[in-house]
């Protein structure tokens, strides 16, 4: 299973390349291939790092514009998506002190409520990760939603391994806490 | 043999499979014979599910987002045609614009704007 699986990942990321020099090469129809493979990540991490939906939304445009101006810059030191998401992080810490600083005016309301128990519990369980300390919550969705391994994130993040074992560590302890 | 507090830092990459090989032989040898981690594995991976679909559970982004992206990376008018004028109280116009939204057409009367058909990429999103 697990070979199946790191085959799989290994094709995934060879296509992230093919990809990702097809839109340094300036191919707009590339662009959107790789818009569809990352913009919903890209959302989610945003999402998770600032709980607006609106600046995480923001975060999407201007990491993909990023991305389509600096694709030939990738050096091919890391995966693709772990370049992708370095440059989201980014952005969104840029947009976040620019929201804080008031330069930025809000402009889409987050979603309507549903009462279905699901959405609810799903709700519950999103308010749960926002309380969380920024760089918990991060280190929880590297891990649980990108499937990153501790050192991929340390080299993402430019922290030491044993910092993110601590934050996890942390953060496991309070999730579990608010999920009982 | 690994202790439980060492096996513990490592549970979330492994219940992921992001731990490389021998990491996770070495979780895997211990969960085996602990009770006490067995139930920090379930924990983690109740955890890992919860965070997931609330994630997916997200609204998808609209289209507008792509629209957007298009237009900051110069997503090129590949055919614009305007027929009419002003003075005839029309204008038609179309336009395709490659990588972005494919077509679109307006019918302006006596100042007003009537979209006539938008054509999106797909038709997914």
């Amino acid at each position: 299973m697990a070979g199946w699986a790191e085959s799989d990942a290994g094709a995934a990321e060879l296509e992230d390349r093919r990809l990702l020099a097809r839109v340094a090469r300036g191919d707009e129809d590339s662009l959107r291939v790789f818009y569809d493979r990352f913009a919903e990540r890209v959302l989610r991490y945003a999402y998770t790092l600032l709980h607006r939906r609106h600046l995480a939304e923001d975060v999407v445009q201007e990491t993909m514009v990023a991305v389509w101006n600096g694709a030939g810059r990738f050096g091919g030191r890391s995966k693709v998506s772990t370049w992708v998401f370095g440059i989201a992080r980014h952005r969104a810490l840029d947009l976040l002190r620019r929201e804080i600083r008031g330069e930025r005016v809000p402009d889409v309301p987050l979603t309507l409520p549903d009462p279905a128990p699901a959405v609810e519990r799903r709700e519950h369980v999103l308010s749960a990760l926002s309380s969380l300390p920024e760089d918990q919550r991060e280190v929880v969705f590297l891990t649980f939603y990108e499937g990153l391994s501790y050192k991929e994130i340390a080299a993402a993040l430019a922290i030491p391994e044993g910092t993110v074992k601590s934050r996890m560590f942390h953060a496991k302890r309070k999730l579990a806490e608010a999920l009982t | 043999m690994m202790r439980c507090e060492d096996v513990r830092e490592l549970i979330p990459w492994y219940v992921e499979g992001s731990l490389d090989a021998e990491e996770a032989r070495a979780v895997a040898g211990h969960v085996a014979a602990c009770e006490a981690c067995v139930r920090e594995v379930a924990a983690a991976l109740r955890m890992r599910t919860e965070v997931r679909n609330a994630l997916d559970g997200l609204p998808r982004l609209s289209e507008k987002t792509w629209v957007r992206i298009r237009e900051r990376t110069g997503g090129r008018s590949i055919a614009r045609i305007d027929v009419g004028s002003f003075l005839l109280g029309f204008r038609l116009g179309a336009s395709v614009v490659r990588g972005g939204v494919p077509m679109r057409g307006d019918l302006q009367v006596l100042g007003q704007n009537i979209k006539l058909f938008e054509r999106r990429r797909g038709g997914s999103r």
